[in-house]
């Protein structure tokens, strides 16, 4: 696993396919292995090459890594500073032949920026050289032919140059090429071999990026027994999964491909109370509201797509692989379960925090906790345990009364002058996927106590965590 | 407005010279090269005698014959260089004599592009020049068909004679490595399964080329940018080529499969493109460059199958349990100057039992040009030295029983391709235009 911490400083990510293909002359157990070793270190020597070369997305820039660094365009030297990469790099799609004329930053994001690079090969080399030969091997036999993803990060500190990168990116490719030889074979069976897909998560600081190989196909309810050696490695808490494919990181500069908006709070600034702390929801979930996937719940949806951001949340944080459920498969759900007659399936009936948890329950197997207040003043008192409730499970809550829904995802809380502020995600937005104007608007957006009808009784869900890695 | 096709002067003197043999009607071809601002012809080639024929026959036109001879040219023919039309030398009406031209046009380029293992490009040229001489008048009707599009008819086209068109080209080169391995199929593995493979693998790995990055003088240009902007005083105007590639995710096959064995492709060629020096552009050159990479591999591979074929060398079924390996040099490639200045040059390939006093002849045979053995470039790729294993195709009683198999290379070359080509060939003419 190649460890990355992350301070703020470049962090480079090489990407590319390289053909594993080995004729298996025997299928006695040890030859194949032996021969799958000999092809990996084959690999291994071509990453190490002269032919192995980095090429920088969105840039002009090609290097060599392996004949002392050498770049192009010729302003880029082997003692050139990493960071000034990113004066190469355009945001936009088309090619580039010299330096941007301002210093543009690429987006600010929590973490550091990153440079993504292709691993390509060249194929062309300073002749004369042998004419080729063809060989034929005519034997009954088997056929190995993958494409291997590899896909290392290595971090760069400040001072680092092109020529420090270059060392630790090939080593990172070395690196893993060996891990995944070591999770082919260990993952062969008979004449089955799995491809070997290497996972990107990041771990609490200060331990940052790691990657971990994995055979694909294999389902993370098989890979207990790795994730248990993952978590004592890294010394994490046994009760929460860091390492299912669910929990991979997500690189700033890559599209979601469902269109939803991630954590639109993080957009926010967050109120600063005398003596007051913010506490707010874990992880990643996606913003789900009104009229969204051509369904019409406007006036009626709230619940629905309150419960519908739970699920993503749990989804996304590994604990379920279950989609997001349709409000048709939420009311099935209470009719299963002998909550609602069969005629609620396809109505535009609300529901409440009750439902939530049942449907929480029975469709995706979690707890919830109920709390109750009569009045909604009495809200304004809960912060202790609603900070409670995000310090530990760190999951978004449903809140029901009156005649709304909202999601709570976090509050700002003072213990001693008892000020109180909550993060509301709104589900009755009806319009696009528009960061700005979901946080312009308050669609996301940090409330006062007055935000809640004084008078009307408030049921909330505090979705649990399971405590499984 | 018609294309207007410059022509390298010496051109002039072979047509005049061929009016004057008492063969009619004469057929050719034209070599040269056409983009989208200009045309060029840099030579013209004579149809060889077919040895057999008839006295009868030699007065009609071999429409196969014209073609197979094509087809053997344009595999002696670098990167930016290519037959670009035909010529006939007749006193025939002229009427007939343009529909001989449009068939033999029409078969000649949809045989050599029916070869190609590249998709054409949008700023490819499909026009193509056809010649028509009288000998006795001398005469010169020039005429451009569109190939693309079969019911195409006549444009008329300039045609000039100019002097020193050959001497400033420019010269795009590099070396290149090659490194495929690929699955036999699981049944008697003939030769013919094994040009199935090397078919379909040559098509992959030209597509990795085709899709390839390009450096020239190790710099990445912008397409539309000229090749002398790297290079202000590079009189001789050569240039090297760099090609980067990078592998695309095909999950098309299982990971492992069964096989009847493997074949492998490894060794390196030198590829070359030539480009008129008329503002050549960054673009054209990598197409050119490319194109030459790919065609010279794929033909080393067809001749190398051609050669198995015609000394019908088949596996042995009966020793299929034990390995049998057998490696094959694939012909190197021999550069030989054309006698107008400048850095054009042909190309020809030697296999490695051939003795270097056949290029010569061949050059003669298919070009119609006299080289000598001094004048030919044999340093551009090096043999392999191979020992204990088969080098060549068949131990060297075979050559013995074959003499032809030196001679006449076009028509021992012709029956085992039009073999290999049946479906190919015949479909060609059974839509004869």
């Amino acid at each position: 696993m190649v460890v990355v911490d992350s301070e703020s400083a470049t962090i480079l990510r090489v990407k590319g396919l390289l053909e594993f293909r080995c004729q298996l002359d025997s299928t006695d157990e040890q030859l194949v292995r032996n021969a799958i070793s000999r092809t990996f270190e084959t690999l291994r020597s071509q990453v190490k090459s002269e032919s192995c070369v980095l090429a920088v997305s969105d840039s002009p820039v090609i290097i060599w890594p392996n004949k002392d660094a050498y770049a192009t365009p010729e302003e880029i030297t082997p003692s050139t500073p990493c960071e000034d990469m990113h004066q190469w790099i355009q945001a936009d799609e088309q090619e580039t032949s010299g330096k941007k004329s301002s210093k543009k930053k690429s987006k600010k994001s929590s973490l550091a920026s990153v440079i993504n690079l292709r691993l390509m090969t060249e194929v062309t080399k300073p002749g004369p050289l042998s004419a080729p030969i063809l060989t034929k091997t005519v034997l009954k036999s088997h056929f190995v032919s993958v494409t291997l993803p590899l896909d290392c990060v290595v971090r760069t500190g400040s001072s680092d140059t092109i020529k420090d990168a270059c060392e630790q990116l090939i080593e990172a490719l070395t690196h893993q090429l060996c891990e995944m030889e070591k999770v082919t074979l260990q993952n062969m069976k008979g004449m089955t071999l799995l491809v070997p897909e290497p996972v990107h998560f990041l771990l609490p600081e200060p331990k940052g990026l790691v990657t971990v190989v994995y055979p694909a196909g294999v389902p993370d309810s098989q890979l207990v027994t790795q994730r248990k050696e993952l978590h004592q490695q890294f010394d994490l808490p046994d009760d929460r999964p860091y390492f299912r494919r669910a929990n991979a990181y997500h690189f700033p500069n890559e599209p979601y491909k469902d269109g939803y908006l991630r954590n639109p709070h993080l957009a926010l600034t967050h109120p600063t109370l005398d003596n007051g702390k913010v506490y707010l929801v874990q992880g990643i979930y996606s913003y789900h509201h009104y009229m969204q996937n051509r369904v019409d719940d406007n006036g009626w949806g709230c619940a629905y797509r309150s419960l519908q951001t739970i699920c993503s949340w749990f989804q996304q944080q590994g604990y379920v692989e279950r989609p997001v459920p349709t409000h048709k498969e939420i009311q099935q759900a209470l009719v299963d379960v002998g909550d609602k007659q069969a005629s609620f399936v396809g109505s535009r009936q609300w529901i409440g925090s009750i439902e939530v948890q049942a449907v929480l329950s029975h469709l995706l197997g979690l707890t919830s906790k109920i709390l109750f207040v009569s009045q909604g003043a009495e809200l304004a008192s809960k912060g202790r345990e609603l900070a409670n409730h995000f310090l530990t499970e760190g999951t978004p809550v449903m809140i029901g009364g009156g005649v709304l829904a909202h999601t709570i995802l976090g509050v700002a809380w003072s213990e001693t002058t008892g000020q109180i502020r909550y993060l509301i995600l709104d589900p009755h937005y009806t319009g696009a996927e528009d960061l700005q104007v979901i946080t312009d608007k308050g669609w996301c957006g940090w409330k006062g106590p007055d935000f809640w009808d004084q008078t009307a009784y408030y049921n909330l869900c505090l979705p649990q965590r399971p405590k499984v890695i | 407005m018609g294309r207007g096709y410059i022509v390298q002067d010496d051109v002039e003197g072979y047509l005049s010279k061929l009016c004057e043999q008492k063969a009619d009607p004469v057929t050719g071809l034209l070599i040269g090269q056409s983009s989208t601002q200009r045309d060029f012809v840099v030579m013209a080639i004579r149809t060889p005698q077919k040895e057999e024929s008839a006295a009868a026959a030699r007065n009609s036109v071999d429409k196969e014959w014209v073609t197979e001879h094509a087809r053997q040219v344009s595999r002696m023919l670098p990167g930016g260089l290519s037959v670009v039309g035909v010529f006939i030398i007749t006193d025939a009406d002229a009427k007939d004599a343009l529909t001989t031209l449009r068939q033999l046009l029409f078969a000649v380029e949809n045989l050599i592009s029916s070869e190609h293992l590249w998709d054409p490009a949008d700023d490819d040229v499909t026009d193509c020049v056809t010649l028509q001489i009288n000998p006795k008048t001398r005469k010169t009707v020039c005429r451009t068909f569109d190939i693309k599009d079969p019911k195409s008819v006549a444009k008329p086209a300039d045609w000039k004679y100019q002097s020193g068109l050959c001497s400033s080209w420019a010269t795009v080169s590099c070396s290149l490595n090659v490194d495929m391995l690929l699955p036999l199929p699981n049944n008697r593995t003939s030769t013919g399964n094994m040009e199935e493979c090397l078919k379909e693998g040559l098509k992959a790995w030209a597509h990795q080329i085709e899709c390839g990055l390009c450096l020239i003088d190790g710099k990445r240009l912008p397409e539309d940018s000229e090749l002398t902007v790297i290079q202000r005083r590079n009189l001789r105007q050569t240039y090297t080529a760099q090609l980067l590639i990078t592998t695309e995710n095909k999950r098309l096959t299982d990971v492992i499969q069964q096989c009847g064995g493997s074949v492998s492709v490894t060794g390196a060629i030198h590829s070359r493109a030539y480009l008129h020096s008329n503002k050549p552009k960054a673009r054209q050159a990598e197409k050119l460059l490319k194109r030459d990479v790919v065609s010279t591999v794929a033909t080393r591979v067809q001749m190398m199958l051609e050669e198995l074929l015609a000394s019908d060398q088949e596996s042995k079924g009966s020793c299929r349990d034990k390995q049998q390996k057998e490696l094959f040099c694939l012909p190197h490639r021999i550069f030989c100057p054309l006698k107008v200045s400048g850095p054009l040059c042909v190309c020809d390939y030697q296999f490695s039992d051939e003795d270097l006093s056949e290029v010569p002849e061949r050059l003669k045979e298919m070009l119609d040009i006299d080289a000598a053995e001094e004048d030919l470039d044999t340093r551009q790729e090096m043999t392999v030295e191979i020992t204990g294993c088969d080098v060549t195709p068949e131990p060297t009683q075979e050559k013995v029983e074959a003499p032809d198999h030196k001679k006449n290379y076009i028509g021992v070359a012709m029956a085992t391709a039009v073999a290999l080509l049946a479906t190919a060939a015949s479909m060609l003419y059974l839509n004869d235009i």
